[in-house]
């Protein structure tokens, strides 16, 4: 029974155990499941064992018992349109607001996430009849929106309710906060920077405390007691570097800084950098990236100890990074294409990590996230990506 | 073992329940499996566990389980000093040759020798090391443990109702969480977070429960803060507002929120809150 429910759960990246299946089949021998509510909380409580994939639990479960379709690729596709709609939009805002029958105003207020948010809620509210009708769909070859192979006709999106309450509690998806995929938003700061505060390093406790010995086996009236302590390390400086041009990065600028703000008491020295796109020079103490520039040069002067943390999308021209005049600001022209200046900046820091708030699933599809991959170990800026960046950061190997 | 009549929990008197966690708990008593329980400070992981032995009216047993904690230690302790002492003085009514006396039960094993049926409850079990998990797992799936200086099994006589409560700070292992059945309690919505104050104050008057719950779900909104106030903060918040002769609900209305204290702990949490209800006075 639900042999297919069990392999779906496993194919889609939910790790469940066998004898957690033999288990609920043991709880519905119990009587205790009559209904499809009843096995809805059962089978999450014996076969997920951990909140982040909840979410993933509920879209599976909704698929399985209404027919719902299984949102992952969904949820990818509106992202990607939604993301060639903005593009659109900033080339031409005046056709894209008259094909959606809104104000352009009103778009222009919206920051660059609210508009994607909008754009996804329209593409959700699209229906058959006006498929090939719009102006945006039908602006030929410029917009990639015409080969993602997408049909708004053919798509239901959050599939159709038959007073199943179960299928409903599922189909609300109120643990999506809890899943850990996925790009970092606001909700799941707190999750990221418990994650940052394991970034601390830590010996084995195998320093023998002397006075603390003595006391504590004087107290112990002689029974020897020896007491050790952790061997005392420095805490750990990080500089943070920041991608803060174009609006792709807006999002998650703010939220990388504060993350690293309230994790600051971990560190003994934490310095906020700012370049844009990639690092040719210099890079700027201030986000405007105008007042106060780094030369490179200085780097090598810090600790080689220092944890170097690079945010940013990665995706650029090629020729930003690989050309030697690659920079599209002028007065940037020191004639070391900029892969180089990376490569240096790697060999000057022990650790270096690079946080992508890009999808892994997409890193391939951009030429210039595979060569900076190559160069500094890439991280998605997710929960996970940041929990493996810290144990990467923090371990003893080079 | 399953002799007792299947009883079912429905809840208690100073704690609201919400169905799926009903579902959960009874299941978990019917298949004798642990339950682990995760979710943020202070939303009643702990309190779960009191009223399910209120309810079924079995004895709980709490075991804290603290940082360097030993398994061991928490199954028996074997008293060598009192015996070292009896051996010299011998004023002690124990028979010092025999070691059996001077083993005491600790939480695990009291709840194993217990008469009655019982309530175990583990909490933060994500404080002590993985080894702690790790040693167990065989007496959670056993149920039995052996006492090695007297070279006795210890075995359980009433399956006790285990709940877990982790708060994540390290993951768990792997082996352990198959040996689980998990839940995660999710923040509570206004509405059942109207139940919940209801239960802890039944006499409060309207007005202050509406304005205090929306405010408070208002400042959990703010972004950027570390320890969002959880039901404990409002709780105590609310004790403290109606402690206070000088309150009307209509000021939380107006913007003026007193004892942020109470409901953000960490001081970078509390000047954000501060600033940010300082400004809304503003205009």
């Amino acid at each position: 029974m639900f042999i297919d429910f069990f392999y779906s759960l496993k194919d889609n990246g939910v790790p469940v155990s066998p004898t957690a299946f033999l288990t609920l089949h043991r709880a519905l021998k119990t009587g205790l499941i009559r209904s499809l509510n009843d096995f809805y909380t059962a089978g999450r409580a014996i076969l997920v064992k951990s909140e982040r994939f909840f979410d993933r639990y509920d879209q599976i479960f909704a698929h399985a018992f209404e027919g719902a379709e299984l949102p992952e690729m969904e949820g990818l596709e509106l992202d990607e349109m939604a993301r060639a709609m903005l593009e659109e939009w900033l080339q031409h805002p005046k056709e894209l607001a008259d094909a959606l029958g809104i104000d352009e105003e009103q778009l222009q207020r919206l920051t660059p996430e609210e508009l994607l948010e909008y754009f996804k809620e329209r593409l959700k509210d699209q229906d058959g009849e006006h498929h090939g009708g719009n102006r945006w769909i039908g602006t030929g070859g410029t917009s990639p929106v015409g080969h993602s192979g997408y049909h708004p006709g053919g798509m239901r999106v959050g599939g159709v309710s038959r007073n199943k309450s179960a299928v409903k509690v599922a189909l609300d998806r109120r643990y999506r906060d809890y899943s850990l995929s996925g790009p970092l938003r606001a909700s799941m700061m707190n999750e990221a920077l418990k994650r940052l505060r394991h970034l601390v390093p830590s010996g084995p406790r195998d320093q023998v405390n002397v006075d603390e010995t003595i006391y504590q086996t004087m107290k112990n009236a002689g029974e020897i007691e020896i007491v050790f302590d952790r061997d005392l390390k420095d805490r750990l400086k990080v500089i943070l570097a920041i991608d803060n041009g174009g609006w792709s990065m807006d999002p998650y600028v703010k939220m990388v800084q504060t993350l690293f703000d309230y994790a600051r008491a971990q560190f003994k020295d934490l310095k906020t950098f700012f370049f844009h796109n990639t690092i040719y020079d210099a890079l700027w103490k201030d986000p405007t990236r105008y007042k106060q520039p780094v030369r490179l040069e200085e780097f090598a002067r810090y600790d080689p100890a220092t944890r170097l943390i690079l945010v940013g999308d990665a995706s650029m021209a090629p020729y930003e990074l690989m050309a030697r005049e690659g920079s599209i600001y002028i007065q940037e022209r020191s004639g070391d294409p900029s892969l180089r200046r990376l490569q240096m900046l790697a060999e000057t820091f022990d650790k270096a990590v690079w946080l992508n708030p890009v999808p892994q699933a997409r890193w391939n599809y951009t030429q210039t996230i595979n060569v900076i991959g190559d160069i500094f170990p890439m991280f998605e800026l997710s929960i996970d990506g940041i929990e493996a960046m810290v144990t990467h950061l923090t371990s003893k190997k080079p | 073992m399953t002799a007792n009549p299947p009883a079912a929990f429905t809840g208690a008197s100073r704690y609201v329940l919400d169905d799926e966690l009903a579902a959960i708990v009874n299941i978990s008593m019917a298949l004798e499996m642990p339950l682990l329980l995760k979710g943020e400070p202070g939303t009643g992981k702990t309190m779960l566990a009191h009223a399910i032995a209120e309810n079924l009216g079995m004895p709980l047993i709490v075991l804290n389980v603290k940082s360097s904690m030993k398994l061991v230690e928490a199954l028996y302790q074997y008293d060598t000093l009192t015996r070292l002492n009896d051996s010299r003085f011998g004023d002690s009514q124990r028979d010092v040759s025999d070691i059996e006396a001077y083993i005491k039960m600790g939480k695990i094993g009291q709840a194993f020798v217990a008469d009655t049926r019982t309530v175990l409850l583990i909490d933060e079990i994500d404080k002590a090391d993985t080894d702690f998990q790790d040693d167990m797992l065989d007496v959670l799936d056993q149920m039995e443990f052996d006492i090695i200086e007297i070279d006795k099994t210890i075995q359980t006589r009433h399956r006790p109702v285990i709940i877990v409560t982790s708060n994540a700070k390290k993951d768990l292992s792997d082996p352990f969480l198959g040996r689980c059945n998990f839940h995660h309690i999710a923040f509570p919505d206004p509405k059942m977070m109207r139940k919940i104050i209801h239960v802890h104050f039944p006499d409060i008057d309207k007005a202050l429960m509406d304005a205090a719950v929306e405010t408070f779900y208002r400042l959990r909104e703010l972004d950027s803060v570390e320890k969002r106030p959880a039901t404990r903060e409002l709780i105590n918040w609310i004790r403290a507002l109606r402690a206070d002769p000088d309150f009307k609900p209509k000021n939380l209305s107006r913007g003026e929120v007193p004892f942020l204290g109470v409901l953000f702990k960490k001081s970078q949490d509390y000047q954000r809150a501060s600033s940010v209800v300082h400004r809304r006075k503003l205009f």
